[in-house]
């Protein structure tokens, strides 16, 4: 107990007969609490988290997050974060699935895989782990503004990316008003097994061909540049953050990203079909090496009654002609003091890039980009979710997320010849999310 | 969007405001995020509602009337109502019979509103046989008051709700510091960052101008006010103070006007600023023998 103020006492401690001791029991057994013992020390705020995800039949991925955060008084705060992940399982090549049996070489060239008839060709070598570390510190600079800067490392078996970042932030008009800027550059480093592929190089598979086992690999060599391959990637960002009233909070920002480099990815293939639909041969994708995207995103928190909804809706655009729009929503109910749910609806829609294709056409003239990406194709997605959180007495927090992900592709508009059309060439991609979360 | 509370940004906190108990009760909360002040004020504004439904005696079919008008048969209690009758049995106990939570009847006798409206003995007496804590019988699941007894918890019930209140508080926003603040009785969650002191507004007990006004700083902990010096009687010279001796069923001599006292928690502290009244001349040498800061006003 402090109280600065004149007091009557003394400061010496007279014969104290337990009266004050025994109403301080009495107290605490009314009230349901320990007697206080309360620390003015900062204290490191932890989060800890494990999330499943899993897709039908394709990746699976386990990620364990742990993240700390201190405030070292006066708002000098640091935050830290490290991710590890690890992804099994398989994910489409590009391919088209075909009426008959497909074989395709590994993307490290060592062995191969067989794809049954009809079925999406599939890489099942996908297997990787990462590893990611961040630090942050923020704190308070000149003229009622907040400054932050960051580093950001994540390492994966063939991937390196390093990141570092920097943002202003500024309070207007009572602190209802806050506008921000920042500024992150990335360096990312590829050099994956087997090196990197040569766009539209015909993927080399071992049918008997080969008089020994030097004659393909110098033949794979040839389909293969040599040493790594890097991009480099600046993100601008603009954001202002209004309070509209005491319940009401609304975002905007405006995000303008370029990267320059390897955006290829060098797993990925496309068919080349004939006008039957069938599969002569294979080549390696190829992507452009500068990317520009802009991004408007708008949210708005809303606090009600008991809970708090939150929706927001971002339009990105870039010079690859991908434009999507994103819908998220969460609406939280607290069910008591202590607890609450959480519903989550997100929704999806994406336009394909200009050079998406799903498959090659024979004899065509080879376009300068081209990539059967599903995922730089069009489709709708949407997320449906629910979490529940319980707050303890201790006031740590656990948390528990389960949702459900649906990816659609789309046909773009192009036309399917002969065999193509009797198969699924965009197969839906359903996964499930679950996530524990507990912060201390 | 809802006239129940308001709340007000101030340059390092928000502002809650209600009315309740009586008494203009306010959240003091050290953020900047009006979505935060805002659900703390509302969990506030329910949980101080729910304790003043649950034991007003002036309100019908709660808990209080269900007791008070029982006739002598048997009351289920819940948990909540139990605990608060043992804390009251405590007090009844370390007071040695002064605090009595049933002496609430010497009201039909005595109306403090300033005038020489000195009660008839006789009426004092009749009210007597109905004052005796030793009489009521309880246990967890029920209590038993003689027939024309009543109890009521309005000598800790603002206290109590400041404490619950600021436990919620402290549960929803555990790094936040919170000041809850019902009329002057006060509890801080938690201190504040670098430990700067909380500044608080409260009405001066020495003077009878409304409009005086204290600022008091305090860092963590709870106080409480016991007194009002604006209820008395006065008669041939001599102030009746409004704290009455359940013994005697008349009013505490040489009793101060208000007394403030700090303490870890609110109800703690209004306890031992009521026993000190309860002490009469003795109040402060009690509260100096309590090893707690307090304020004496005579």
């Amino acid at each position: 107990m402090q109280l600065t103020s004149k007091s009557n006492v003394t400061g010496k401690t007279k014969k104290v007969t337990n009266v004050n001791s025994a109403l301080a029991a009495a107290t605490c057994v009314l009230l349901g609490t320990t007697p206080v013992v309360q620390a003015d020390e900062a204290v490191w705020e932890m989060d800890t988290a494990l999330l499943y995800y899993g897709e039908t039949d394709r990746i699976t991925a386990v990620e364990g997050v742990f993240s700390a955060k201190k405030d070292f008084g006066d708002e000098h705060i640091f935050s830290g974060k490290i991710i590890l992940d690890a992804l099994t399982g398989a994910s489409a090549s590009g391919a088209v699935s075909q009426p008959s049996a497909q074989t395709y070489t590994r993307p490290s060239g060592k062995g191969q895989y067989v794809i049954d008839a009809g079925e999406i060709p599939l890489d099942d070598t996908f297997r990787d782990t990462r590893v990611q570390l961040e630090a942050q510190w923020t704190q308070p600079l000149w003229d009622d503004m907040r400054g932050s800067a960051g580093v950001h490392l994540s390492k994966e078996y063939d991937y390196l990316s390093i990141a570092v970042n920097g943002s202003l932030a500024k309070d207007f008009n009572q602190k209802n008003t806050t506008v921000s800027a920042g500024l992150s550059l990335a360096f990312d480093t590829i050099d994956p097994e087997g090196g990197l592929p040569v766009a539209f190089s015909e993927m080399v598979i071992d049918q008997g061909q080969f008089a020994n086992e030097q004659a393909y690999q110098a033949a794979f060599d040839a389909t293969r540049q040599t040493g790594t391959d890097d991009k480099s990637i600046v993100d601008l960002m603009f954001g202002v953050t209004q309070i509209i009233n005491r319940r009401m909070l609304m975002q905007f920002n405006y995000g303008y990203s370029t990267s320059d480099g390897y955006h290829t990815d060098p797993f990925k293939v496309l068919s080349v079909v004939n006008d039957q639909g069938l599969t002569q041969s294979l080549v390696h994708e190829g992507r452009p090496t500068e990317r520009t995207r802009q991004s408007f995103y708008w949210q708005t928190k809303y606090a009600l009654d008991s809970g708090v909804a939150d929706i927001s809706y971002r339009y990105a655009t870039d010079d690859w002609d991908i434009n999507s729009h994103t819908i998220d929503s969460r609406l939280r109910f607290n069910l008591s003091g202590n607890t609450y749910i959480q519903p989550h609806f997100r929704y999806y829609q994406q336009g394909a890039a200009e050079f998406y294709q799903p498959f090659l056409l024979e004899g065509s003239t080879l376009p300068a980009f081209a990539s059967a990406d599903y995922r730089l194709g069009e489709m709708t997605a949407y997320t449906l979710g629910l979490k529940y959180g319980m707050k303890m007495p201790s006031g740590n927090e656990w948390a528990f997320r389960l949702e459900y992900y649906q990816q659609d592709p789309k046909n773009a508009g192009f036309d399917e010849p002969g065999a193509l059309q009797q198969l699924d060439l965009y197969p839906s991609v359903k996964a499930v999310i679950a996530q524990v979360s507990y912060s201390f | 969007m809802n006239d129940l509370f308001t709340i007000e940004q101030k340059s390092d906190h928000i502002i809650g405001r209600f009315a309740a108990m009586a008494s203009p009760c306010e959240v003091l909360i050290e953020t900047q995020d009006p979505m935060l002040a805002n659900h703390l004020t509302s969990v506030a504004y329910k949980e101080t509602k729910r304790i003043e439904e649950k034991f007003s005696r002036y309100l019908p079919n709660n808990p209080m009337a269900n007791i008070n008008h029982s006739e002598g048969k048997p009351v289920v209690i819940d948990d909540e109502v139990f605990r608060l009758l043992e804390f009251a049995n405590s007090c009844f106990q370390l007071s040695e019979g002064m605090f009595d939570i049933t002496s609430g009847v010497l009201r039909k006798a005595w109306k403090f509103d300033g005038s020489d409206n000195i009660p008839i003995p006789k009426a004092v007496k009749a009210l007597m046989p109905y004052i005796g804590w030793q009489k009521v019988k309880y246990d967890q699941s029920s209590i038993t008051l003689a027939k024309g007894m009543e109890v009521d918890f309005g000598g800790i019930g603002k206290e109590y709700a400041v404490d619950c209140v600021a436990k919620l508080c402290a549960e929803s926003a555990p790094r936040i510091s919170v000041v809850v603040n019902f009329g002057g009785d006060i509890q801080v969650t938690r201190p504040r960052h670098k430990n700067r002191p909380w500044h608080i507004g409260i009405e001066s007990p020495e003077d009878d101008d409304k409009n005086a006004s204290k600022v008091l700083k305090i860092i963590s902990g709870g106080l409480a006010t016991s007194g009002d010096a604006r209820r008395y009687l006065l008669k041939d010279c001599k102030r009746y103070s409004h704290i009455l001796n359940p013994e005697t069923g008349y009013p505490i001599e040489n009793a101060a006007r208000s007394v403030t006292v700090a303490a870890p928690h609110c109800i703690q502290a209004g306890l031992l600023a009521t026993l000190a009244l309860l002490k009469g001349v003795k109040a402060e040498a009690f509260l100096e023998g309590q090893a707690v800061k307090f304020w004496c006003y005579r």
